[in-house]
C-alpha cells in the first residue's frame, strides 16, 4: 500500500535542497525552477486526486507555487520544505473542496465540441477498452470509489490521499495538516473503514 | 488482543505504521483468528482495487502548468509597482496629452519608428514576437578546450545548445527523428507520452516499433508504457513484440500495464501464452490481474496451475 511519488520527490538530498532553497531565496531563478521540478509532479498528482479535475489541479499548482515564490524569503527552515509546500497545497485544496461543497452544483460533465463529456471518464479507463464487461465493472468500481471519497470529510480524504497514494508517513501528514499523528491515524482508520465497506462487493 | 483492536491495527499494519511490538502482538492474534485473517485479505484486495480509481492527469498538463507558472513568475518579477507608475505616465502623456504636445508627439513617434527599426538587433526577441524568424541565442553546454596564446588572446572550443522550432508532417523524417529523441527524454514524462502517442500512428516503421518496445520495456512512467502498448496493438503477432509482452506481463509493477499486456498477448493464443499466464498466476497479487489471466486461460482451455 505504498506509493512512489513522495519517495521520488525526496530523491534530492536534504543538503542539496537546503542549498537550493538558499539560492532561490537569494533570487536564483534556476534554483527556484529546480525546487519546483523536484516536487511539482507530486503536487499535481495530489491536487488531481483530491479535486478530480485537471483544471482545478492546474489552478492549485499555479497558486501554490506562486505563493511559494512570493513567500520563500520568509521560509526559515523551521520544518522541511516538503512539509511547508504541502501545507500550502492542502490548505488550497481544502478551501477549494469547501467552496465546492457550498456550491453543490459542481459537475464533472463539461461541454465540448463533440458534446458533453464526463471528466471522470478520463480516469485510466483506456486499458478496459474492448471488453464491455470490464468497462462496466471498471466504471462501476470507479463510481463507487468516487462516491465513497465524496462521502469522506475533507480531512479524512486528505489523510487517506497522502497516506495511500503519496506514501507519506502519518507523522509527516500530521505536520502538514497541523495536527497530531494520533489524529491523522484516526482519520486514516475512518477513511479506510468507509472505503472497505463501500468496496466490499468488489472483493 | 481482541478482534476490535486487531481490526483497527490491520489498517496500520497495511500501511507499515505499527511499531515492532504492536506488529508482533497483531501477528500473534492473526495466527489464532480466522476472522481477522480474512479481514486482512479483504483489506489488501480493497487496496488493489483503489489503484484503478486514481485519476490520470491528461498528457501535457504538467507541461502546461510549468510553462504558465514560468510566465506568471516572470510577470511577478517585473514588479507591479513599476508598471503602475509607467501606467500613469502612459495615461498622462500618450492617451490624454496636453494640446501643445500633440504635434511634437506625432513627429517624435515617426522619428522613433525609423530609428527603432535601424537599432533593433537581428536577434531581438521583439522580432520573434512579430513573427520574424530568428536564431535563438545558444547556451554553452560544455567547454572542451581553453588555449591561451602569447598575444594575450584565448582560443576556446565549446559545445552549444540552441533552441529551434520545427513544424512538419508526422511522416517527415526530421520530425520523426525528433519525436524518437523526445520519446526517451528523461526529464519530462508528459513529453514522452505525447511523443509516443504520435509515433504509434507510424509504427509500421521498424525504428518506431523498436522505440515503442523500448518504452514499454524500460520507461519509468506507466502512462508512457500504456501508450506504447496501444501502439503495439498491430504487432501482436510479431515474435519480438510477443517476447517483450511476456516479459512485461511477468515483471511490470503497474497492474494496468500488466492487464493491457495480457489482452494483447492473448489475441494470438499460441502455446507459450498459457505458460506465461500460469507463471503469472503463481506470483500475481492483484485480484483483477489474476481474474483476467484466469479468464484468458479458461478461454484457451488451459489449466490455471502448473503440474
Amino acid at each position: 500500500m505504498e506509493a512512489g511519488s513522495y519517495a521520488s520527490a525526496r530523491s534530492i538530498t536534504a543538503m542539496d535542497e537546503a542549498a537550493l532553497i538558499r539560492a532561490a531565496q537569494a533570487g536564483d531563478q534556476d534554483a527556484f525552477e529546480r525546487l519546483v521540478r523536484t516536487y511539482d509532479q507530486s503536487v499535481l498528482r495530489l491536487a488531481m486526486n483530491l479535486l478530480r479535475s485537471p483544471e482545478d489541479a492546474y489552478d492549485i499548482y499555479q497558486e501554490a507555487f506562486l505563493r511559494v515564490y512570493k513567500n520563500l524569503r520568509n521560509f526559515r527552515f523551521d520544518c522541511s520544505f516538503h512539509t511547508w509546500l504541502y501545507r500550502i497545497v492542502t490548505n488550497l485544496c481544502l478551501d477549494h473542496m469547501r467552496k465546492r461543497k457550498v456550491r453543490r452544483t459542481e459537475s464533472t460533465v463539461v461541454e465540448t465540441s463533440s458534446g458533453p463529456v464526463d471528466l471522470l471518464d478520463s480516469v485510466a479507463e483506456e486499458r478496459a477498452h474492448g471488453d464491455p464487461q470490464r468497462v462496466l465493472l471498471s466504471r462501476e468500481l470507479k463510481g463507487k470509489i468516487e462516491e465513497t471519497l465524496g462521502g469522506m470529510t475533507a480531512r479524512e480524504r486528505m489523510v487517506f490521499e497522502m497516506r495511500h497514494y503519496q506514501g507519506m508517513r502519518l507523522r509527516a501528514i500530521g505536520e502538514v495538516l497541523g495536527t497530531t499523528e494520533e489524529a491523522a491515524k484516526n482519520c486514516l482508520f475512518r477513511a479506510t473503514q468507509k472505503m472497505r465497506s463501500a468496496l466490499g462487493a468488489f472483493v | 488482543m481482541n478482534c476490535e483492536t486487531a481490526k483497527e491495527q490491520l489498517v496500520l499494519l497495511a500501511y507499515g505504521e505499527l511499531t515492532f511490538d504492536e506488529e508482533e502482538a497483531l501477528e500473534q492474534h492473526l495466527d489464532g483468528c480466522l476472522d481477522c485473517r480474512a479481514d486482512r485479505v479483504k483489506l489488501e484486495r480493497v487496496a488493489g482495487l483503489l489503484e484503478q480509481g486514481e485519476p490520470v492527469a491528461p498528457a501535457g498538463l504538467l507541461l502546461r502548468c510549468r510553462r504558465d507558472l514560468s510566465e506568471r513568475i516572470g510577470a511577478e518579477r517585473s514588479g507591479a509597482g513599476r508598471w503602475l507608475s509607467a501606467g500613469d505616465l502612459w495615461r498622462r502623456w500618450v492617451v490624454h496629452p496636453p494640446l501643445w504636445a500633440r504635434p511634437l508627439g506625432a513627429a517624435a513617434m515617426l522619428a522613433v519608428g525609423f530609428l527603432g527599426a535601424r537599432l533593433v538587433p537581428a536577434d531581438s526577441p521583439a522580432l520573434a514576437r512579430m513573427g520574424v524568424p530568428q536564431e535563438q541565442p545558444a547556451v554553452v553546454s560544455r567547454v572542451r578546450l581553453v588555449n591561451p596564446d602569447n598575444s594575450g588572446r584565448v582560443r576556446v572550443l565549446y559545445d552549444e545548445v540552441r533552441q529551434r522550432e520545427l513544424t512538419g508532417a508526422l511522416n517527415d523524417d526530421h520530425i520523426r527523428r525528433l519525436l524518437l529523441t523526445a520519446a526517451i527524454d528523461p526529464a519530462d514524462p508528459g513529453i514522452r507520452v505525447d511523443s509516443i502517442d504520435l509515433l504509434k500512428q507510424h509504427c509500421s516503421n521498424d525504428i518506431v516499433r523498436k522505440a515503442l518496445l523500448n518504452a514499454l520495456r524500460s520507461d519509468t512512467n506507466a502512462g508512457v508504457r500504456l501508450k506504447a502498448l496501444e501502439g503495439l496493438t498491430t504487432f501482436a503477432r510479431d515474435p519480438e513484440t510477443r517476447k517483450v509482452l511476456a516479459q512485461v506481463v511477468l515483471t511490470d509493477d503497474n497492474p494496468g500495464v500488466r492487464t493491457q499486456a495480457i489482452d494483447l498477448l492473448v489475441q494470438n493464443k499460441q502455446p507459450e501464452v498459457a505458460g506465461v499466464l500460469q507463471e503469472l498466476l503463481r506470483r500475481e497479487e492483484n485480484s483483477y490481474v489474476r481474474s483476467r489471466s484466469q479468464k484468458a486461460l479458461s478461454e484457451m482451455k488451459a489449466s490455471v496451475g502448473t503440474f
